[in-house]
């Protein structure tokens, strides 16, 4: 049924230059990835000049194990991943908890409330690290993983807000009354009927959360002071050094910072976008 | 033989040489230190292996009188591929030995966010015991804040081993708060065989023949100086040594650090020459848009005659076996006879190790990073990061010979006028750096640059 | 509104689940005001006290009114009114070069064409990518002397166009629009693609049979129905050009002097490197207003066309 109006009137010349426009920007998208993958394996003098774009004249694996090795990108690879997860998990469950009172529940304030957290979306990160730092280090909590894990939830808390809205004003009413009559409270709406049906918006917040954490950089700088907590973006710039810097390990590390997330992205990308589009529409 | 020579070259410099002070005190160094290192020389360069080893004796001693096991943090940027990370194991490993008792937890950080996570922690009340940081400006906001452990008590110690004058930079109302580690200057760093291409077998030693030179490289289609516009410092590197050239090191360091006003014109002539070097085509146009590992790795390649930029690069220039047999080192020629000469240089030291007023053990952490300041220093010396602060021992004869030429070339130093960027307050140095990059993109001349600055800075 | 739920209740137990539902919303609220006023609302206050304040970050600072606001707009020497301006091209060349395209990217994937999950998985990596790797290729691209852009010039005989593109004061700034634009298309075109899918098919169909186009249905079908998306993307892109950072510090540092400074490398500058935090948080302060602003202005904007 739907393919009639697609392919009705679709002159061939057209859809041939469509296709031909879709397949150049798709190798314009790839393209960095090549670009990255190669980097990792030259040096410095094929980086700057001898062998821009090309494939590496010698194969340098040995940046990798430089950049694993001495670098350390084992243990700040799983820094991160841990930071990031949990920064996620707490970000999404206070969203959900706050959206659903914003949203589900009536009463005077919701709306004020929620142009509240919105303001969450203006506020530069930099502006922010001196204050948090006091804070954090008046309170003696410095160098955990937590350091990293409140602020990073936090700062996605706005945005997990606004995706939770969109999927929780598309859940019919009557669920909830139906609910009510069965005898849940609003707790128990919210942990048997509503949550469950989040879930959708979890791919959604999380590709977001993700990006927001994964490569923050100046926040884990400040905060954390010993390389047991580090993430990877700290690490990955501490390997360069004052005045001179060997760019293949660097390369390598960020191919290990990337790759895994694209590989996974790739897999879950069908689930990914039906997500987004499970979501959409309500803004 | 070599060694005896780098040594005592080395002292020479260090008592002939005057260094610029911060914080408002006056640039001549301190006359009593100069006999102080000059009575030690003979001793060291006799024996400098029992020096060591007295030494290493002494010093437990000490400690176990003095303390029970603790525990000390140190903050420094020498990340795993800086070329300073060799000298600080090694010195850390030393260390170990000499005090059992001290445990010690370094972090290395990348340079620029090192700048942010210093400032902040120093705002948060969060330094760590011991922390590196560059002298004179950046020390000094952090010591006015009363932040640092005055260290006037432990240096009593190692006078005989560190000159006063290297501590210029890092004393404040004549307290000392910074323990010197290696110091750097500008060089002029040729290759020699795109200089032999053009004829010339040595780097030209007048101003007269070294724009002769820089014609004649022209002409055979080589481009003399890259210099990288997107890194500010870089052009500083270029034009202090310029300035300093034509109006003397005197005018310069009290410009930069006494409050002098840059109205000046002997500047906005420098300016202008060196406007013109760049109008001339000396230098890489593309040089604006590029980044110093970029220019650094185009001159490596042959790509520049020459490379003007800090003595630290001798130790990479040295390791890169293609490359290390072409290049030499040399001071830039002297511009304005009349008013300075050749000996006055542009560096000093800046790498500094400074303790924490915060820290509870500030009086231990002030002694070992004494102690330390010394091995790195040491360490860093025999690797070719740059000269020693402190008073050189043992067997130098490793070194490169790169460094060994600058270290002749500071042997016969006249005086030192330390990086502008470094010697000027924080924000004065920014506005500072934003005139030199306007100058290099020749937004602005000579006179727009002395009178910009002159209502800007003051 | 408030009184519509709780008129089920009985007169006698009101006030008491009038006070169960308050406790309810403050739980609900609470895990996500303590991150919220913790770690956002409480700097910004800081922020604001010291914004008033001459102060180096270390020393106690001294109470000077506005005049950090006002010198913010009056002193030449701080180009905050540049930066302001630059990111204020940014923003315009996101809104109406980098949207624009999205949509057409998204309206066509949305067309079914054969490959279109590929095309959308393929389109989106470039958000995933770090920017450092983004920067680093941009640069080689950008590179004076074997960059991709000045050897493709040269090749077709253009030797007059070639520059120093990140150096060239004329052409720094365009230089960092391009990969800034380039690298969100996919975002925004994913945020837009799900609302053009979320379409039911039923309303094309209709108005297929009514005899239009393609180009038509998008036009007045589809497009309307997703404005609430648009309007979202257009906030984020404003706000997020608006603090446009990363990709400015490692393509042209905010150089060539000051030609392609932002706030948000100014502010950095402030607090961190020039030691004037008072002025930086004055700069985070208006930053945060211009945003908010913006926000308001374009919901506005779109409210008054529906």
């Amino acid at each position: 049924m739907e393919e009639r109006y697609t392919l009705k009137k679709s002159n061939p010349a057209l859809k041939v230059f469509i296709y031909i426009l879709l397949v150049v920007w798709a190798f314009i998208n790839l393209f960095p990835i090549y670009f990255m993958f190669t980097f990792s394996l030259k040096s410095n003098e094929e980086i700057f000049g001898k062998n821009v774009v090309g494939l590496p004249h010698e194969w340098r694996w040995s940046n990798y194990s430089s950049a694993m090795g001495t670098g350390n990108m084992g243990l700040y690879f799983f820094n991160s991943v841990l930071v990031t997860v949990f920064s996620i998990a707490i970000s999404i469950m206070a969203a959900m908890m706050a959206t659903y009172a914003l949203t589900r529940i009536k009463w005077k304030w919701a709306e004020m409330t929620n142009a509240f957290f919105m303001l969450g979306l203006t506020i530069p990160l930099q502006a922010s690290i001196v204050p948090v730092y006091v804070i954090l280090s008046k309170l003696h909590w410095l160098n955990h993983y937590s350091t990293l894990i409140i602020p990073y939830s936090a700062f996605t808390l706005s945005m997990s807000i606004l995706i939770c809205t969109g999927f929780m004003v598309d859940i019919p009413y009557d669920l909830d009354e139906a609910a009510r009559i069965d005898g849940c409270g609003l707790w128990g709406t919210f942990f048997r009927i509503i949550a469950p049906l989040l879930k959708p918006a979890l791919s959604t917040i999380g590709i977001y959360a993700f990006l927001q954490c994964w490569n923050e950089f100046m926040f884990a700088n400040v905060f954390i002071s010993d390389s047991k907590h580090r993430t990877l973006p700290v690490g990955i710039k501490a390997l360069s050094g004052a005045y001179t810097t060997d760019w293949g390990p660097i390369g390598a590390a960020l191919v290990i910072a990337t790759f895994p997330t694209l590989i996974i992205y790739i897999f879950l990308s069908r689930k990914i976008q039906d997500s987004f589009i499970a979501g959409a529409v309500k803004g | 033989m070599k060694m005896k020579r780098v040594v005592s070259t080395v002292l020479a410099g260090v008592m002939a040489f005057s260094l610029a002070a911060c914080g408002g005190g006056a640039a001549a160094p301190a006359p009593e230190a100069a006999p102080a290192p000059a009575a030690e020389a003979p001793a060291e360069e006799a024996a400098p292996a029992e020096e060591e080893k007295t030494e290493e004796a002494e010093a437990p001693a000490e400690e176990a009188a003095s303390g029970d096991a603790i525990t000390l943090n140190m903050w420094c940027i020498a990340t795993e591929s800086d070329s300073n990370r060799h000298s600080y194991e090694a010195a850390i490993a030393d260390m170990e030995k000499l005090y059992p008792n001290i445990t010690l937890n370094w972090e290395a950080f990348e340079n620029e966010s090192y700048k942010t996570k210093i400032k902040a922690a120093v705002s948060a009340d969060e330094l760590p015991d011991i922390f590196f940081t560059w002298s004179c400006a950046f020390l000094g906001d952090f010591v006015d804040a009363g932040k640092v452990y005055c260290l006037d008590d432990v240096y009593a110690k190692y006078k005989s081993e560190l000159p006063e004058v290297m501590l210029g930079n890092s004393t404040y109302d004549g307290k000392h708060y910074g323990v010197p580690l290696t110091m750097n200057i500008v060089g002029l760093f040729a290759n020699m065989d795109l200089l032999k291409e053009a004829g010339y077998d040595e780097i030209p030693g007048t101003y007269e023949d070294f724009i002769k030179c820089c014609d004649d490289l022209k002409a055979k289609g080589i481009t003399p100086f890259g210099c990288a516009g997107k890194e500010t410092w870089c052009v500083t590197e270029y034009l202090e040594s310029i300035i300093e050239k034509s109006i003397g090191a005197a005018e310069l360091n009290d410009i930069f650090v006494n409050g002098a006003t840059w109205n000046n014109q002997g500047v906005a002539d420098a300016v202008d020459t060196f406007q013109e070097m760049i109008t001339k085509e000396y230098f890489d146009p593309a040089g604006i848009g590029l980044t110093n590992d970029e220019v650094k790795a185009n001159f490596m390649d042959g790509k520049y005659a020459f490379y003007m930029n800090g003595t630290w690069n001798c130790a990479d220039f040295a390791a890169n076996d293609a490359f290390k047999d072409k290049v030499k080192v040399a001071e830039f020629p002297v511009i304005d006879s009349s008013k300075s000469k050749l000996g006055q240089l542009i560096g000093g030291p800046s790498d500094t190790l400074a303790v924490a007023a915060s820290s509870p053990n500030a009086a231990a952490a002030a002694d070992y990073a004494m102690e330390l300041g010394k091995y790195i220093c040491h360490y860093g010396y025999l690797d070719g990061c740059g000269l020693p602060a402190w008073t050189p021992y043992g067997d130098t004869s490793s070194i490169n010979p790169l460094t060994q030429a600058v270290s002749e070339i500071v042997a016969g130093a006249d005086s030192m006028v330390l990086f502008g960027d470094t010697a000027m307050p924080a924000d004065d140095a920014n506005v500072y750096l934003d005139y030199v990059s306007q100058v290099y993109g020749s937004e602005i001349d000579g006179a727009g640059f002395i009178e910009g600055l002159a209502s800007d800075l003051r | 509104m408030a009184e519509n739920n709780s008129n089920n209740n009985t007169g006698n137990t009101r006030s008491n689940a009038k006070f169960r539902k308050g406790l309810d919303i403050f739980l609900f609220l609470l895990p996500a005001i303590l991150l919220f006023v913790g770690i956002l609302i409480a700097p910004i206050a800081v922020s604001l006290y010291r914004s008033f304040q001459k102060w180096n970050g270390f020393t106690p600072g001294t109470f000077i009114g506005f005049k950090n606001y006002t010198d913010l707009f009056t002193s030449g020497s701080l180009h905050f009114v540049p930066a302001l301006k630059n990111a204020l091209i940014i923003a315009f060349f996101s809104v109406f070069v980098q949207l624009p395209f999205s949509l057409f990217l998204a309206l066509l994937l949305g067309r079914k064409y054969k490959g279109e999950r590929f095309f959308l998985t393929v389109y989106f990596m470039p958000v995933l990518i770090s920017t450092v790797v983004i920067g680093q290729l941009w640069l080689k691209i950008y590179n004076p002397d074997y960059g991709i852009l000045n050897r493709a010039l040269m090749a077709v005989g253009l030797e007059s166009w070639t520059h120093v593109w990140v150096g060239d004061p004329k052409t720094a700034l365009g230089s960092v629009v391009v990969p800034t634009v380039w690298q969100y298309i996919g975002y925004h075109m994913l945020l837009m693609y799900a609302g053009v899918k979320g379409v039911s098919p039923d309303l094309r169909e209709a108005a297929m049979l009514d005899g239009a186009t393609n180009w038509q249905v998008d036009r007045y079908v589809v497009i309307p129905i997703i404005k609430p998306i648009i309007r979202t993307s257009v906030i984020f892109a404003v706000t997020g050009s608006l603090k446009s950072y990363d990709l400015i510090r490692i393509i042209t540092n905010a150089g060539p002097t000051h030609k392609t400074e932002v706030p948000s490398t100014l502010l950095e500058d402030m607090l961190f490197l020039r030691n004037r935090y008072g002025m930086g948080s004055t700069i985070s302060v208006m930053l945060i207003i211009l945003c908010f602003a913006f926000a308001l202005a374009i919901t506005a904007v779109f409210k008054d066309k529906e």
